[in-house]
């Protein structure tokens, strides 16, 4: 997997989750952050953010890692 | 009685009784249309009654009671200079010039009597005795006022004689690009000196000395293309005589017939008259009756149409197998089935989602529709996007959210109602320039303007304008100041209570509100990360709070940060917590880059909606669509553009096709865009030119300009305008049939024989188009979306009861600064831009005359920053960033701020983007162009880059070159 794309990838996400995360509950946080990935990632993005989550993940915030986890679980 | 129902009365001020008659004088402009009191009067016998206030001129021509007139125009307020227009008042002594005289209860007016005749015939022979009588050969034979008027008033011989002193051997400036001026034919009238101040705003022209030494002159008595003129044109239309003509109509002579069609430059939408020999464009003239620009235009419009004849316009379709080798050219079908057997088999090998399409904000609705259908339908997957993704999706994201519906709120006309107008990151008299006038012209009746730009503008100050208040920001730092702003608003109980309470959502309201009034969004903290002192910002924002009414423009410099939705959502906020939504005069206003940028977005080009923003993931607006096109459509979001990169140089995206946008030379980040578009197995564009982008394709499809189609624009007042063919399609093909034949060649049928039938379509599956259509068109000359059954004739102003969403949403943007910071080794904060006579990549008007105001990108930059590096004007100097460098001219001056630099994007020698990063909104990714941390030096030579562009330019127009054997 192309490093390029996967650090893009983390990279999104994890300014999404700067940009609607602050001063909102962890909850709340999530679920804005899962819904967000839900109606604007093409599933092969979905796909490859859940591979590196479920493998490594490391430079995810963690409401980046909750809100993938709630995604998968759905 | 004839009723003479002045415009004001159907509340809409510009509804003319019939556009192409010349009243005169214009409407009367009374602020309130329904207190306007009606007069009567009689004129040569025949009772009319006219709204108090109208020139005795403009009551006598609503009677078809044609007075004679030379210094009066109905673009332009009376003057009263000719006195040709004499009229005789029954019980009056003396003769008015009915132009300027008003009419008034009871009058009793007579226009023609034997003494008003010898009177005006006095007057033109004096006119006339210095002007040269050589109407056989003048350029304006056919089409002057001067002959009609001598016409008119019947004069026959000329008692003083030729041999005077008179003006007729005054030189001709000749230095214009587009028009001439011969002072030889002038008559002194001044219609061009009122056009250039009240229609453009631009005062480049005077009248210099006084009585018979009295004449025209440009700036300080230089060259029409030395003066401050931006070439607008308003001027030359305006004269009545061959004075000031258009080059065109001296070389090829009048035009014989006439079709109506927008312009398709920006997002204003100019409405024209293409005045044609056959189907050769003599002229372009702003149509009177165009609702967007109420009979104005600027350069690029009216005059640079000559790229759509340039020799350059590739015109045969053309196929290769790899970009390394010469092109081939061959027939439509030939190219459409080579490209479709690639497209297959590279999703035999790779799979559905390996491929898909870019369309086009310069292309029709219809051709924006067909594309995204064709990758939805025949591609059999979402990877559409467009290049709105570069410039306005923040706008879709944030006012969807807040307001409900993704667009601007007004129409144009509304800004003559607006008090206070805020204008942030936008640039309209370079960018938007007729909307720039308009503006203009509200500021001279006193409006007030607060400017938000980190450099200094022209609106900021300029002739007869300047701004309230220029909050020059630092790049990158939008929603720190609107935060700021509305935390001043909020903490000083200036807000709309009213307004807030009725229509907005409380709880969010509420929510939003402690978090706006948190300390860290005062005046005080955002000063130093702003750079504009608190005591200015809140200053700026009690003015806009206390407007009666407060208008919002705004543009790309909102849009493309990291932060560009949360700015269109402060934005929103804003003028919902000041009760600026819902009526003229008001709103939320987006000025559109480019003409088609709404419409290609309304059409269904993001990955993740369906056409009228509806989203791919709804099942009963999927299985709308899915009926209707007999195909299954995926459920899931495609890729946006910088996704597509990505999957290209990851391998597991390989083919795209590109209708009409250059997105080599207008995407960030050039060293990247490259490498995808190598890694592609088959590209196709479809373009007009050999764009950038074209040379890393292996299928080329001939585009059709906008002069070559039908089809419809729809500008940023949401207003859908009719695009009406002039001239058969160079290659054969409109891009429309194009995309056709390319869709049955991928074996999914496409049959449409006119794009009206393509426009039926949309009506019947988009909600907000569903009353639109070509026969409604033609009767209305254009409608505003929604426009539907609940109005039948379209919406100019928005969410007027309600919000789209039912209640506004106030979003919480916190400032998240970007990531993009100066430090040691990049020390400038570089912003882009454009001019006015250029536009976007300039693959258009870089192939017509207007190169001769801007034939080079240049970088302007700061005294102070240019003297710390040895920098002097006019030196070539190497910009670099972490993405890339190149090297362009020095431009020193202070419009921008110290630490600040900044240039256009419009030559790819240049190339600007490679420059810019990958970094982007986080809500849309749209790029982030306005900030980028440089470094600059003086260098000698070209960058790298520039040097390998150069060759491989080079190689692929000479492949091109060869296509034919
Ligand atoms: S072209 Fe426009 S700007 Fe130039 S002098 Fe004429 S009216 Fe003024
Ligand atoms: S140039 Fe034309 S419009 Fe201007 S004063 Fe002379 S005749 Fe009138
Ligand atoms: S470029 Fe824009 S302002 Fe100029 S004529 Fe065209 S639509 Fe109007
Ligand atoms: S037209 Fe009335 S004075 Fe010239």
């Amino acid at each position: 997997m192309s490093s390029t794309e996967l650090e893009h990838l983390i990279k999104m996400i994890n300014q999404i989750a700067d940009n609607i995360a602050i001063g909102e509950s962890d909850d709340v946080a999530t679920a804005k952050l899962a819904d967000h990935l839900k109606r604007f990632w093409a599933r092969s993005m979905k796909e490859q953010i859940f591979n590196y989550a479920n493998s490594d993940g490391e430079k995810l915030q963690p409401v980046a890692k909750k809100a993938l986890t709630l995604l998968q679980s759905e | 009685m004839i009723q003479f129902f002045d415009p004001r009365q159907s509340g809409n001020p510009h509804q003319l009784l019939d556009v192409e008659k010349d009243y005169g004088t214009p409407p009367t402009c009374a602020e309130d249309a329904a207190s306007t009191s009606l007069v009567s009067l009689t004129i040569d016998g025949q009772p009319v009654m006219v709204p108090a206030g109208t020139s005795i001129m403009r009551a006598a021509a609503a009677l078809d009671i044609n007075i004679p007139k030379l210094c009066a125009t109905d673009s332009l307020q009376a003057f009263g200079s000719c006195r040709i227009c004499l009229v005789e008042i029954e019980g009056r002594k003396g003769f008015p010039a009915s132009c300027t005289a008003l009419a008034e209860e009871g009058l009793v007016v007579r226009t023609q009597t034997e003494k008003v005749a010898r009177l005006r015939r006095n007057v033109m022979e004096l006119t006339i005795s210095d002007h040269p009588l050589d109407c056989l050969t003048c350029p304006a034979n056919g089409d002057c006022e001067l002959q009609n008027a001598a016409g008119e008033v019947g004069l026959r011989d000329v008692r003083y004689g030729f041999d005077g002193e008179n003006h007729l051997n005054a030189k001709k400036d000749c230095s214009h690009a587009y028009f001439t001026f011969d002072p030889g034919r002038c008559i002194v009238c001044s219609r061009c000196v009122r056009a250039c101040a009240e229609v453009q705003g631009t005062y480049a022209l005077t009248i210099d000395g006084r009585g018979f030494d009295s004449r025209v002159a440009a700036g300080q008595d230089e060259d029409f293309m030395d003066s401050e003129c931006v070439a607008c044109g308003a001027c030359v239309q305006a004269c009545p005589t061959a004075t000031l003509m258009e080059n065109s109509v001296i070389d090829l002579g009048l035009p014989e017939h006439s079709v109506l069609t927008t312009c398709a430059y920006c997002g204003v939408g100019c409405a024209f008259k293409a005045e044609l020999k056959g189907d050769r464009i003599v002229r372009m003239v702003p149509f009177k009756g165009g609702q967007a620009n109420r009979g104005h235009s600027c350069v690029k419009g009216r005059f640079a149409f000559g790229y759509t004849t340039h020799r350059d316009r590739v015109i045969r379709p053309m196929i290769r197998d790899t970009i390394d080798e010469p092109w081939r050219q061959v027939s439509w079908d030939e190219a459409v089935s080579f490209a479709a057997s690639r497209i297959r088999a590279i999703q035999q090998q790779y799979g559905r989602e390996s491929v898909g399409g870019i369309t086009s904000s310069r292309c029709t609705n219809e051709e924006t529709y067909l594309v995204q259908k064709l990758v939805r339908a025949a591609f059999g997957n979402n990877n559409v996007d467009t290049c709105a993704r570069v410039c306005h999706s923040p706008t879709g994201y944030g006012l969807k959210t807040t307001l409900g519906e993704s667009a601007g709120t007004q129409t144009f006309d509304s800004v003559e109602k607006a008090d206070v107008i805020m204008v942030i990151g936008a640039n309209p008299t370079d960018a938007h320039p007729v909307f720039a006038s308009r503006l203009k012209r509200r500021l001279t009746q006193g409006a007030s303007l607060i400017v938000a730009d980190p450099r200094r503008i022209d609106l900021v100050n300029s002739p007869h304008v300047s701004s309230d208040y220029h909050l020059n920001l630092l790049p990158g730092t939008n929603v720190a100041l609107i935060n700021a702003l509305s935390h001043v608003i909020v903490t000083e109980g200036l807000e709309a209570k009213e307004f807030i309470a009725s229509r907005c959502e409380q709880e969010a309201f509420e929510h939003w509100r402690s978090f706006i009034s948190k300390e860290h969004n005062s005046p005080d903290i955002m000063a130093p990360v702003t750079g504009i002192s608190a005591e200015k910002i809140r200053d700026a924002a009690r003015l806009f709070a206390q407007a009666k009414n407060g208008a919002i423009y705004y543009g790309l410099g909102v849009t493309e940060h990291s932060q560009g939705s949360s700015m269109v959502m402060g934005i929103a906020n804003l003028a919902m917590l000041t009760g600026n939504i819902g009526r003229e005069g008001v709103g939320v206003n987006p000025l559109r880059g480019q003409n088609n940028v709404q419409g290609s977005c309304d059409m269904g080009s993001f990955p993740h909606e369906l056409p009228g923003y509806r989203h791919v993931s709804d099942e009963s607006v999927r299985g709308l669509f899915e009926q209707a096109w007999g195909v299954k459509i995926d459920h899931e979001p495609g890729m946006r553009i910088p996704n597509m990169f990505d999957a290209a140089i990851t391998g597991s995206f390989k083919g795209l096709y590109c209708q009409g946008e250059d997105i080599a030379q207008s995407d960030p980040n050039t060293h990247h865009v490259e490498e995808a578009l190598r890694s592609l197995e088959c590209l196709i564009v479809q373009d007009i030119f050999l764009n950038e982008t074209a040379k890393y394709a292996h299928v080329f499809l001939p585009g059709a300009s906008f002069l070559e189609k039908d089809g419809t624009f729809t500008n940023a007042e949401r207003r859908i305008s009719p695009v009406r063919k002039i001239m058969p399609p160079l290659s054969g093909k409109a891009d429309w049939e194009g995309t056709m034949a390319l869709s049955n060649a991928l074996g999914y049928a496409m049959d449409y024989s006119h794009p009206a039938e393509i426009m039926d379509e949309i009506a019947e599956l988009t909600p907000t188009f569903s009353g639109v259509s070509y026969q409604l068109l033609q009767e209305t000359g254009s409608l505003q979306w929604p426009c539907n059954e609940a109005s039948p004739h379209g919406t100019p102003i928005m969410h007027v009861d309600e919000f789209v969403r039912g209640k506004g949403f106030f979003a919480i943007t916190e400032y998240v600064a970007t990531d993009e910071k100066v430090n040691k080794k990049y020390p400038l904060l570089l912003t882009t831009g454009r001019i006015l006579s250029q536009y976007n990549a300039g693959t258009q008007t870089r192939r017509t005359e207007n190169i001769s105001w801007h034939a080079e990108d240049v970088l302007e930059i700061h005294p102070f920053d240019a003297e710390e590096r040895g920098v002097k004007d006019g030196d070539r100097v190497q910009v670099s960033s972490r993405a890339g460098a190149t090297v362009l001219r020095a431009d020193i001056t202070d419009r921008v701020q110290a630490g600040v630099i900044y240039t256009t994007f419009h030559h790819p020698e240049t190339g600007v983007n490679v420059i810019t990063t990958e970094n982007s909104d986080w809500a849309t990714n749209c790029p982030e162009y306005k900030v980028t941390a440089v470094q600059v030096s003086k260098v000698t030579g070209v960058s790298d880059w520039q040097s390998k562009r150069e060759l491989f330019s080079e190689q692929q127009i000479a492949f091109m070159g060869t296509a034919d054997s």
